[in-house]
Order: structure tokens, then C-alpha cells, then sequence
């Protein structure tokens, strides 16, 4: 198993290094100049301040030296001074990694504890009305789009109810460590960023117990006479959520990608809206933070997906 | 973001004009200290260090932690003593000044000559700041800047009083009390700046903590906690040498955009912030909210390349005023800003005291007039119902950039109305970053563009309008007189402005002449200024925003229970 990890993490280094090429590609392939973007309206700057600035982050170098400098640096996990922040633009994207974390864990908790049971219950009811209220939503959740879905609920609970907050992380005046005012800012932004996994996970987890429920050896449990109760929850649920389970890797790193946009719904402060912020003003220092970062969470959730996949199923052997 | 000039807004971030609600404390009224002032904002600031401050959020809060050495009358912008007063010699070469003495740092310490001195040295080691140039006239900036001196012989802190100390320059510079003495050069604590000066730590300032957690304040309130992205938490200062605030806290916080921001004015959550036009009727619906109006020292305008060899037409003034009558600004004031904003005809917004009082041509609304200019310039209309000359065409195109919706729909309203008089526009939109670009870079591709500009308490036009400050594609040159205009006396006035007599009456009678050859050339047809709407809850006391100031007087704030 070890020398499986260590192999999986060298293949990953040219993923990793391909996502450093193509985001130094677009960033300063793109229209726009950060320096001038920056400066903008400054009219009482001389243009010697303006040039010293370019070089003090390094964009007076011509691009292929740009380039060498950069992988150099990646590789050190160095992405140089946010333009905007005056900081180094790892350790700001960084400060904001909690916040994304938060949301996604929580997101895929959701997912799991809504979307499991729903699966389920459309199965064992299979054909009733419940059945199919489950496999609509299992459509609907899956169709509507996020941002669409967060406005809808911030004005009825936020704006019409005022039962929840509809920004930010904590109430004005409230301490950091009132863990009743973070999950009410926390339930409209997870459950939003859950829902089209609670969808697929309905419509999985229906489909893997319909399937697992018509094998031989559920009937065999039946036949030796064991409760239905125990048949289910011992036999059938357990092997219906095998493939869940290995799921989960790729997951993750969905979740993260689609905080960015929940995050700019509901004024989240995570990665993803820093780094979105930084792609609006050309922060590039910032952006290829933020996207590598983003990069090595891809690449580690699928290494955790691939090593459990091995670990639940020993028919997949580490080649 | 970004949409004007972001770093000139800096000087006067919340800068506003004209009539506004005034004072509302009824003589009987006691105040009463505690509350919380809450102020939205859609962006996050970036550091709490005066000297890197390049963006509106950041300024907003740095400058309630650290005092300035003048302020600004809300009103009329007239420079008022602060932390500071000033005399200035004879020869407009030294400024002396005299510290407060009540002025301390938070922490009990006073704030003495060797602060500013700090804040110089500061500015002058940074790497990432963008201020230098502020100071470039004093003496010995340079030598210092270069490493060949350990301090700038030109300040000197008087060793018998240490809240005393002079400022000499160079040569004489108008705008040095506004730009050396002003926001970015508030004196800095030396007891917790000064390891950052010593020789040999170029740009350690750049990476000092105190940059995003100041430890001391000289301003109405002292740093508490910044919650990156969510909101930053300042509580007041106690030794404040003008009182100690009345008002306990004061919170910046970061919301979604422009609707949630009057949502959540309307629910008490915020209880200061600007809103958009469109809101303004919502709002003075509202029994518990109130609402000031005052101009703001920005314009929305349409600017005209007056060396364009693709659109020449462009080249001739009889069209560009034409371009003038022929948009009816007034309509689009009522229409795009529900009335809240003012006709511009020249640079300075008539809030300025740089603003010519009388003697402008207003350019009403007369399509007339507009086509018996087009036709004086030896254009005839075609068929079409286009003008044209030689064959060619009286068109061009403007540019907006895409995602301003004001500015999208000037640029709606300026295609249609000029069609009215026979001139064809192709509109055209944008990435706000691809303009910027092309604009400083002098891309010839530009025949017109809508932009706006934020202008500072310093009201010198030399970086926009200057000659020097057209932008040169051949020589690499980059600029804000996108458009080329210039002439001599235009040049001159400039230059009288800035570095003539620095009385404000004289600076003023140059400013004049400036304004009125643009207001005779008409080399933008300058749009608006629109108002600032500014709202705060109906038992906010004492507050009495001006164009050039929303919070000159913070400390004074209250809440009537």
C-alpha cells in the first residue's frame, strides 16, 4: 500500500505542474494588465512609481522568464506578494481555507444523511407515491442551478421569514466562538451547496438497493428466517453503499469547485470568493494560489478515493 | 469594483457635497454614549497601514485608527488644523507645523515630529507602496530613498518641543500640503514603527504584522479583530485627543452587493451605508431610516479622441459641441440617476472650489443647434439621415465597459440621441480591464469611451489633463489623457496651478482659465457627477456629511435611545 501512495502521489506531480502551466497561461495570456488595473486613476503618480511597482512583483521580467520564476517558486509553494494585500498570496488563501472547508464537510454531511435515507426509503417503497415524489426531487435537485436556488432562499427565509441570515459567517457582535449564530449563517449556504449531491445520492442509493435487494444472498438471509429489520440494515445497506463510499474522494473535490459560487451568493468567506475576487482584478499572485490550491485538494481527494476504493473492494488490485 | 479611478478617491473616501440633512441634534437632546456603528461595504479591505492604502476600504478604515494632520471641511474642502496646524513661508517652501499637544497614541504615548518623520521613512522603504511620489520634492527625499542618508534632511523635529517640526521643499508644489501632509502621511508611531526605518530592511515594512493588527491609534477608534472577508472590528479610543467617541464600536462589514446592502440597512443590520438611485424611494419609505444627499467629487463621462485619424470627424470642436447640444444630460440625470446628480460641463464638480462659479456654456439640450454645428464643420446629410463629408461618414464608436449598467445605458440613450442629429455611434462593450488597457496605453482604436473619474481633496487636473499625461504607443508611454487633448494655454494653466502662486484665489483664477477652454472644446462631453445617498438610521445624531467629508466628526456621533 505505501509504495501505491508514494506512486500515486508522483503521478501527481505532472497534473499538478500542468495546472501551474495552463493558469499561468490564461492569466497572463487574458486581457489586462494587474499594474495598470491597479493604478488606474491614480493621477498623482509619477510613472517611474508605477514602473517600480511592476518590478517589485516581477511583471517588468519578459514572460518565459516570468514563467521559469514561477514553476521555481510553485514548487516551494511561493506564489509571490498579492498585489492588492501586500501579503503573501498562499498564506491569504490559506486563512480562508477554514471557511471552505466548513461549508463543504458540512455540505457532504448533509448530502449523506438526507441523500442516503431518501435513496433508501424510494427503494423500499418502490412504485408508491413516496417512490416517486423521491425520484422527481432526485431530478428537480439535480436541475436547478445553485445560485438560482440560494436567491430563492434567502428571500423567503432571510428577507420574508427573517428566520436566518442570508451573509457572511457571524452576526455583528457576536463572538467567534458562538457556535449557534455560525450554524445558522451555515444551514441556507451547505444545504445549497448540498443539494444536487442529495439528489444523486437519492437516485444512487435507490437504484444500488434495488439492485443489491434482488440478490441471491439477501434472499438467502430472508430464507434463513432473519427479520427484515436485520436483512436491510446488515446485508442489503451495507453493500448498497460500498460504492458511496468510494465516491466520496471525487466529491470532495466537486464540493470545493462549487463553493466558489455559493460563496458569492451568501458572502461566504472562502477560497473560492477570494479567488474570484483576485480573478476580477488581475491579482495573479493570488489566483494561481488559489487554483493551485484547489489543484492539490482535487489531487489528494481522488488519491483518498482511490486508496479507499482499494482498501472496500479487494478485487482492485494496485497495479 | 475599480469602476473609477480607485487610488485619487482615496484622499476624500468618503467625500460628498452640497445640501445635505444637516445638523439633527435639537438643542435639548443629551447625548449618550454606546451603540455600534455598523457600515456595509462589497469589499474586504487589504492592510490597515496608511502608507499601502491604494483602495476605498482600506482607507475607510485606516483612517479611523490613524488621524490625519488636517481635515477637510465637509462642505467646501477647506483644510482645517487636525491632529496639526500649519504657517507656511513666505517662499511656499517650508511648512511649519505644531503636533496637538493633547495628541496621543492610544496607548498614552504623545504623537510628536519624529512620527511624521517615521511615516516618511516608511513610505520611502516600502516596495509595494505607491505614495512615493507624494514626497519627491522634499529635501533629501532621494538621498534617503537611495541609502546615502539615514534620515531626510529636509524635516527637521524641533529638539526643544518634539510636537514641533518643518518640512522643506524643493521647489514650490501646490498640491504638497494636500498630498505630503495628507492621508498617506499621518504620522506614524515611532515606538512601533520605528524598527521597521533602521538601515538596511528595505521593504521590512512591506511585511510587518502591524500592517493587518495596528497596535496604537491616533484616530477616534483602535483595532479589535479583522474577520478576513466578513467584517473588521474597531472599538473607540479612549485617549482620543478630541474626546473619547461616543459610539462604542464601530464595525466594517462585507456584504454581497448593492441589494443586500439596502436590505439589510432596512432590517437595522447595517446601520451606515450609500446606496444606488434606484433605492433612494425605498428608503425614504422608511420611518426609522434617513437619508443624506450631497455630490459626490466624481463624473460619469464620454470622452472623445481629438487625434482619432479612424474618426476625424472627432478632430473638429464645432462637432464635439455639437456632440454637446445634441444629449440631453439632463434627461439622462432624471432617468438613469432618478434625478440624483448634477449636469457636468467642465473638469472640476461645482462642489470643488476649484469649480469656475459663472461663465460656462451649460450646452441645453438643442438638436438645432447641434446639426448647424455638424453642418458648419462641412457635413451634409445624406439619404440615410446620416451627415457625411467627402463621402465619408460622420461615425464613430464609444466604447462602455460591460457590467455598468449607468454606464451601459448612457451609452443606450447617447447612440439613440445622436442618431437624432445624424450622427452615427457604434456602441460598443467591454471587459473594464481590456479599456483600461487600451486607454493607457493610447490604442488607437478608441474613437470614444465612457468612463468616470474619482477626484481627490487635491484638485490639480496635471495627471488627466496634462500633455505630458498622453499616452504615447510608440514610445511605451502610458497616461490618463487618453483622449490627446491639449494646447498651450490649456498646458499653462496647468502648470500655473500647481506651481504658481499657492493661494487658493489664485490657484482658483488658473483653474478657471483651465475649465473654461474645456468647457469650450468640449474634449468629453462630461456626463454627470452623481449624487451620494448616503443613509443611517433616523436616531443617528450629530453626523453632517459633506462632499469633501462624510466622518469629520465621528467622535461626536450618538444614538438617541
Amino acid at each position: 500500500m505505501r509504495t501505491y501512495v508514494i506512486r500515486r502521489l508522483l503521478y501527481a506531480i505532472p497534473t499538478l505542474v500542468a495546472i501551474a502551466t495552463i493558469t499561468f497561461l490564461i492569466t497572463r495570456l487574458a486581457p489586462g494588465d494587474p499594474i495598470r488595473l491597479f493604478t488606474f486613476g491614480a493621477t498623482d503618480l509619477t510613472r517611474e512609481d508605477i514602473e517600480a511597482l511592476r518590478a517589485a512583483h516581477g511583471l517588468d521580467k519578459s514572460l518565459p522568464e516570468q514563467f521559469a520564476l514561477y514553476i521555481v517558486n510553485a514548487a516551494q509553494l511561493k506564489f509571490g506578494n498579492s498585489i492588492l494585500y501586500h501579503k503573501d498570496a498562499m498564506s491569504l488563501v490559506l486563512e480562508r481555507l477554514p471557511n471552505t472547508i466548513t461549508l463543504a464537510v458540512s455540505a457532504l454531511v448533509l448530502q449523506l444523511i438526507i441523500g442516503v435515507p431518501l435513496g433508501v426509503i424510494a427503494a423500499v417503497n418502490r412504485g408508491k407515491w413516496i417512490d416517486n415524489a423521491v425520484r422527481f426531487f432526485g431530478v428537480v435537485g439535480h436541475a436547478v442551478p445553485a445560485f438560482w436556488f440560494g436567491l430563492m432562499l434567502i428571500i423567503i427565509f432571510s428577507v420574508t421569514l427573517r428566520w436566518l441570515p442570508s451573509q457572511g459567517v457571524l452576526t455583528v457582535g457576536k463572538d467567534v466562538w458562538d457556535i449557534g449564530d455560525r450554524l445558522k449563517h451555515l444551514i441556507m449556504p451547505a444545504f445549497v451547496l448540498a443539494l444536487a449531491g442529495i439528489a444523486n445520492y437519492s437516485r444512487y442509493l435507490r437504484t444500488e438497493t434495488l439492485d443489491v435487494i434482488r440478490q441471491d444472498y439477501i434472499r438467502t438471509a430472508e430464507a434463513k428466517g432473519l427479520g427484515s429489520k436485520t436483512v436491510f440494515m446488515v446485508h442489503a445497506l451495507r453493500n448498497a453503499l460500498i460504492p458511496v463510499v468510494t465516491a466520496l474522494g471525487g466529491v470532495l473535490a466537486f464540493l470545493i469547485s462549487g463553493a466558489l459560487v455559493i460563496e458569492q451568493v451568501f458572502t461566504w468567506p472562502g477560497v473560492g470568493q477570494f479567488t474570484y475576487a483576485a480573478a476580477r482584478q488581475k491579482d495573479y499572485p493570488v489566483i494561481t494560489a488559489g487554483v493551485m490550491l484547489g489543484g492539490m485538494l482535487l489531487v489528494l481527494s481522488y488519491l483518498i478515493r482511490d486508496i479507499a476504493y482499494a482498501v472496500v473492494d479487494p478485487r482492485i488490485k494496485v497495479k | 469594483m475599480a469602476l473609477l479611478g480607485t487610488l485619487s478617491l482615496v484622499a476624500t473616501a468618503c467625500g460628498p457635497t452640497g445640501p445635505s440633512g444637516g445638523s439633527t441634534a435639537a438643542p435639548e437632546e443629551k447625548p449618550v454614549a454606546g451603540g455600534r456603528l455598523i457600515e456595509g461595504s462589497f469589499s474586504d479591505i487589504k492592510t490597515m497601514n496608511p502608507m499601502l492604502v491604494a483602495d476605498v476600504p482600506s482607507s475607510t478604515v485606516t483612517g479611523k485608527i490613524y488621524d490625519t494632520l488636517f481635515y477637510a471641511d465637509p462642505k467646501n474642502g477647506e483644510l482645517k488644523p487636525n491632529l496639526g496646524k500649519w504657517t507656511i513661508s513666505s517662499d511656499s517652501l517650508t511648512y511649519n507645523w505644531e503636533i496637538d499637544p493633547k495628541a496621543n497614541w492610544s496607548d498614552g504615548k504623545p504623537v510628536t515630529g519624529e512620527d511624521y518623520l517615521t511615516a516618511l521613512k516608511l513610505v520611502a522603504m516600502s516596495k509595494l507602496t505607491v505614495r512615493k511620489s507624494n514626497f519627491q520634492d522634499i529635501e533629501g527625499w532621494k538621498d534617503f530613498v537611495d541609502g546615502k542618508a539615514t534620515t531626510i534632511s529636509g524635516v527637521k523635529v524641533d529638539s526643544a518641543d518634539p510636537k514641533k517640526f518643518s518640512v522643506k521643499f524643493a521647489k514650490v508644489f501646490c498640491p504638497a500640503l494636500v498630498n505630503a501632509f495628507g492621508s498617506s502621511a499621518g504620522p506614524m508611531p515611532t515606538h512601533i514603527f520605528g524598527k521597521y526605518t533602521a538601515a538596511g530592511q528595505a521593504d521590512a515594512i512591506d511585511k510587518a504584522p502591524e500592517n493587518t493588527a495596528p497596535t496604537v491609534s491616533s484616530g477616534p477608534y483602535v483595532f479589535k479583530e479583522w474577520r478576513k472577508g466578513d467584517q473588521v472590528i474597531l472599538t473607540k479610543n479612549q485617549n482620543y485627543f478630541k474626546g473619547a467617541p461616543l459610539i462604542d464600536e464601530y464595525v466594517f462589514k462585507i456584504v454581497a452587493d448593492a441589494t443586500v446592502l439596502a436590505a439589510q440597512l432596512k432590517t437595522g443590520e447595517l446601520n451606515y451605508g450609500t446606496v444606488e438611485p434606484k433605492d433612494l424611494a425605498d428608503m425614504e419609505a422608511q420611518q426609522n431610516l434617513k437619508v443624506f444627499k450631497y455630490q459626490a467629487l466624481s463624473y460619469t463621462y464620454i470622452g472623445w479622441n481629438v487625434k482619432s485619424t479612424t474618426a476625424p470627424a472627432l478632430q473638429d470642436k464645432r462637432v464635439r459641441q455639437a456632440l454637446a447640444f445634441g444629449l440631453d444630460m439632463d434627461a439622462v440625470v432624471k432617468s438613469i440617476l432618478f434625478g440624483q446628480g448634477t449636469k457636468m460641463v467642465a473638469h472640476h464638480p461645482p462642489a470643488s472650489w476649484a469649480a469656475p462659479g459663472a461663465g460656462l456654456n451649460q450646452y441645453p439640450y438643442d438638436k438645432a443647434k447641434a446639426e448647424d454645428l455638424i453642418k458648419q464643420a462641412g457635413f451634409t446629410k445624406g439619404a440615410d439621415g446620416v451627415y457625411a463629408k467627402d463621402g465619408k461618414p460622420l461615425e464613430f464608436s464609444i466604447v462602455a465597459n460591460s457590467g455598468n449598467k449607468t454606464r451601459e445605458t448612457l451609452l443606450q440613450v447617447a447612440t439613440e440621441q445622436y442618431k437624432a442629429i445624424g450622427v452615427k455611434v457604434n456602441p460598443k462593450l467591454e471587459a473594464f480591464e481590456t479599456m483600461v488597457d487600451k486607454l493607457t496605453t493610447g490604442n488607437q482604436e478608441i474613437q470614444g469611451w465612457i468612463i468616470g473619474w474619482s477626484l481627490g481633496l487635491e484638485p490639480d487636473p496635471y495627471g488627466i489633463w496634462h500633455s505630458s499625461q498622453i499616452p504615447d504607443p510608440a514610445a511605451k508611454k502610458t497616461g490618463f489623457n487618453f483622449g490627446a487633448f491639449t494646447n498651450p494655454e490649456f498646458d499653462k494653466a496647468i502648470e500655473a496651478g500647481r506651481s504658481g502662486n499657492c493661494s487658493q484665489a489664485e490657484r482658483k483664477k488658473n483653474y478657471e482659465t483651465f475649465n473654461k477652454i474645456l468647457n469650450d472644446e468640449q474634449p468629453y462631453n462630461f456626463g454627470f457627477s452623481p449624487n451620494t445617498l448616503l443613509v443611517v438610521p433616523q436616531n443617528l445624531r450629530a453626523i453632517d456629511p459633506g462632499t469633501f467629508s462624510a466622518t469629520w466628526n465621528l467622535e461626536k456621533w450618538w444614538f438617541k435611545q
